[in-house]
């Protein structure tokens, strides 16, 4: 292995990669783009959900039960109507997500100490936005019902209202957010981000190059010359992990500037593991080259090799802990679960080296096994 | 006109000959149109199941079992009692844990002598919608849990509150299996759409092929013209395939609505995406530039399509743009056919206006393709 082989190469692909202005500034732009587009765009944050109310009862206890829910910032009123099935009819527009339905005699069977069954009715096209607004509509319906019973109970017992509330609620539960305080999605989705796109944009580059040479016919001058084997993918795959790791940088300035997300990890150990980790998956997309003749292709089957394990078994929609047996088998498979606690650890958990080498450790071994299949499947010899 | 039928027909049946000779593409295609949406499907998504819990009691009494027996799956999964309060952190700083509930001394005592007592939890919001969750349900489990308390207390029978009788339309169980797929093959119907036209235009580009095009008796509209047909063709039997042998045997996916209508909205949506695929093969010059190109684009569109975030949920502004996204109108239509089950009397509108954007955007494409081939 020679070394100025490998640098004549290195110097040949970044020319080549400069010399193609729009594929080079889409290299880097393409990365920011998701993130800027995920981070500002995809707020998971259910707010302002549309809902109208049909009211029965009319009294001040109805209204009061109503108010509720529209001033908070979860929820929006847009009509009080008249009939349930104009709420059916409205639902099936989609012009609101949440129809509620309060009975008559709502005040009157609360004051006089009954339950009361209060209709609910929601739109659950949207799996997930759905059971956050059941969420929503459970954590109104207990808050009202604190005060209407610690009212009550006051009135029987004839004690003051502020000490009904250990009578009324005898376990008060505190809830106590770590790593995410103020559980703001984009704290858990910025970190996320980074690990997804740095899986997926190395192997586009990557697969993308060296199936150009291929589909271009250049990659005959590297099959007629002296260059080996180890010197063309080093030289060939160098330019691709500088230029991944100037994203990686990027991105973390993003993620800490931008959204503000705090990094309580530390940065030398974070900054090592990213290089691995992007080594790694430019390591995938060498293994896609390999395979694959055309750049359309090429671009599918990266699609289908990174897309999915990034964002299925990186812990960035179902946390590790939560799959069942076979998943997370699945799961230790894939490099993008070890780095999500790597970025997960260092941004929001503030753990280092102590707790995460093992993650390291794997994706080493990950991409060696890579590299070492790359390499050796990887022929100077046109296929007969 | 004849000889125009007959010239497309040609064309047609050459783009999809050609289609046909790139193995590893027609596996892509293949893939995208099956196994994809089957993974994308049978993923349980934003929803907290089986989230470990463990639990420090430092009662060890019957009202604190009772409680602890209360976190159940699907939700939470009891992994166990730490013994110590020292080990909540680290194993949460690991991710062994997502959750954990400290329940102190004297639990059971104070709650007979009437006073108050706390019970605390602790959840991991590394990833702010499953703590969300978590912290709602665990909410929900000790509230229902304190009133039967308060109850028993008091010798009450019945409690004014409000039962809240939540009834959910269209997917009564949140399935994420009724959510996904679909997602997913509409994501691939865009991507399709915009990317194999323009693909298929640049290929000739790039070989010199469309040099021959050029000199023959073909206008540039039915040089691309059939390959837009091509490709909707291709597309439009991916969908049938995929709707068949996948959403319907594998998820029980119901199709509420008219499947008839749903094809046909594709193939309107397909029309309007390939106009953007023919501004990609303007300017792109190498298939590299079309797939970074394509993504590029991809991005903000999926994004402006409310699958992700509902419109009422994004500032004004883009509140505004949604309404210039085709993908947004293709989206409501194609969920309220399979899931609400309505038709062209509700959604005619939103037809209208994907139709509308996209005619336009296909007729400024085929005018900048005119300019460059004419």
């Amino acid at each position: 292995m020679r070394f100025k082989r490998i640098l004549a190469i290195i110097i040949k692909e970044f020319r080549e990669i400069l010399r193609d202005p729009l594929y080079f500034s889409l290299a880097f732009v393409v990365p920011s783009m998701i993130m800027l587009m995920f981070g500002y765009g995809i707020s998971l944050d259910v707010e302002n959900i549309p809902f109208a109310v049909v009211d029965y009862d009319k009294t001040q206890l109805s209204r009061d039960y109503t108010y509720k829910f529209a001033k908070s910032r979860y929820f929006n009123l847009k009509a009080y109507v008249e009939d349930e099935r104009l709420l059916d009819k409205m639902l099936n527009k989609g012009a609101i997500r949440v129809g509620i339905v309060i009975p008559e005699h709502f005040q009157k069977d609360l004051s006089a100490g009954r339950d009361v069954a209060v209709q609910s009715l929601i739109d659950g096209t949207l799996p997930y936005r759905t059971k956050i607004t059941k969420g929503y509509v459970a954590v109104m319906n207990a808050a009202f019902n604190l005060e209407v019973l610690s009212r009550y109970i006051a009135k029987i017992k004839g004690i003051p209202f502020e000490q009904t509330i250990s009578q009324v609620n005898p376990i008060s539960l505190q809830v106590r957010y770590l790593y995410n305080e103020s559980v703001k999605s984009i704290y858990s989705l910025a970190p996320a981000l980074i690990g997804m796109i740095l899986l997926m944009s190395p192997p586009f580059l990557t697969a993308l190059g060296i199936v150009r040479e291929k589909e271009s016919g250049s990659i005959y001058n590297i099959y007629s010359s002296t260059v080996s084997r180890a010197e063309f993918l080093i030289g060939k795959l160098f330019p691709y992990v500088i230029i991944s790791i100037i994203n990686a940088n990027i991105l973390w300035i993003m993620a800490v500037s931008l959204f503000g997300v705090p990094f309580k990890g530390n940065l030398p150990f974070f900054a090592a593991a990213t290089a691995i980790y992007v080594i790694c998956s430019t390591g995938i997309g060498l293994l896609v080259s390999i395979f694959v003749r055309t750049q359309i292709a090429a671009m599918l089957v990266t699609t289908v090799l990174t897309v999915i394990p990034a964002w299925l078994y990186s812990g960035v929609v179902i946390p590790i802990s939560s799959l069942d047996k076979i998943a997370r088998i699945e799961a230790h498979l894939f490099p993008a679960m070890y780095y999500n606690y790597i970025v997960m650890g260092s941004f929001l958990k503030g753990v280092g080296v102590d707790i995460l080498w093992k993650n390291v450790v794997a994706l080493i071994i990950y991409s060696i096994l890579l590299f070492t299949a790359g390499y050796l499947l990887f022929h100077k010899r046109v296929k007969a | 006109m004849k000889l125009f039928v007959n010239r497309l027909q040609v064309m047609t049946v050459k783009e999809l000959v050609q289609l046909t000779r790139d193995i590893i593409l027609i596996i892509a295609t293949i893939y995208l149109f099956t196994f994809d949406i089957y993974v994308a499907g049978s993923e349980t998504g934003l929803s907290l199941n089986n989230a470990a819990l463990r639990i420090y009691d430092g009662d060890h009494s019957a009202l604190s079992r009772e409680l602890i027996s209360r976190f159940r799956q699907p939700y939470f999964r009891f992994d166990g009692e730490i013994l110590n309060n020292k080990e909540a952190i680290p194993l949460l700083d690991k991710g062994k844990a997502m959750v954990i509930l400290d329940i102190p001394l004297n639990f059971q005592k104070d709650l007979v002598s009437g006073r108050q007592a706390d019970v605390q939890m602790l959840v991991d919001s590394s990833n702010s919608i499953l703590g969300f969750l978590a912290s709602s349900y665990g909410g929900q489990i000790v509230a229902d849990f304190s009133q039967e308390i308060a109850m028993r207390n008091m010798g009450l029978k019945q409690m004014p509150v409000i039962k809240d009788e939540c009834r959910v339309w269209y997917n009564p169980n949140q399935k994420m299996e009724w959510f996904m797929p679909l997602s997913e093959l509409l994501t691939v119907i865009t991507l399709l759409a915009m990317m194999l036209p323009a693909a298929a235009m640049v290929r000739e580009k790039e070989r010199g092929t469309i040099e021959q095009l050029l000199v023959s008796p073909l206008s540039p509209f039915q040089i691309m013209f059939p390959k837009i047909l091509a490709m909707t063709f291709v597309i439009l039997i991916g969908t049938v395939v995929s709707v068949f042998l996948v959403l319907e045997p594998f998820f029980h996916f119901p199709i509420r609505g008219s499947f008839i209508l749903f094809l046909i909205i594709t193939a309107l949506y397909v029309f309007t995406s390939s106009g953007i695929g023919i501004f990609i093969s303007i300017i792109a010059k190498n298939l590299s530039q079309v797939v970074m190109l394509t993504i590029l684009i991809m991005l903000p569109i999926l994004f402006l399509s409310g699958s992700t975030t509902p419109p009422e949920a994004m500032p004004g502004w883009l509140r505004v743009a949604v309404n210039f996204s085709p993908l947004y109108y293709y989206i409501e239509a194609s969920y309220s056919i399979f899931l609400k089950g309505v038709g062209l009397n509700v959604l005619w509108f939103k037809i209208l206006s994907m139709t509308a954007i996209g005619l336009g955007v296909f007729g400024i494409g085929m005018w900048r393709f005119r300019k460059q081939f004419g």
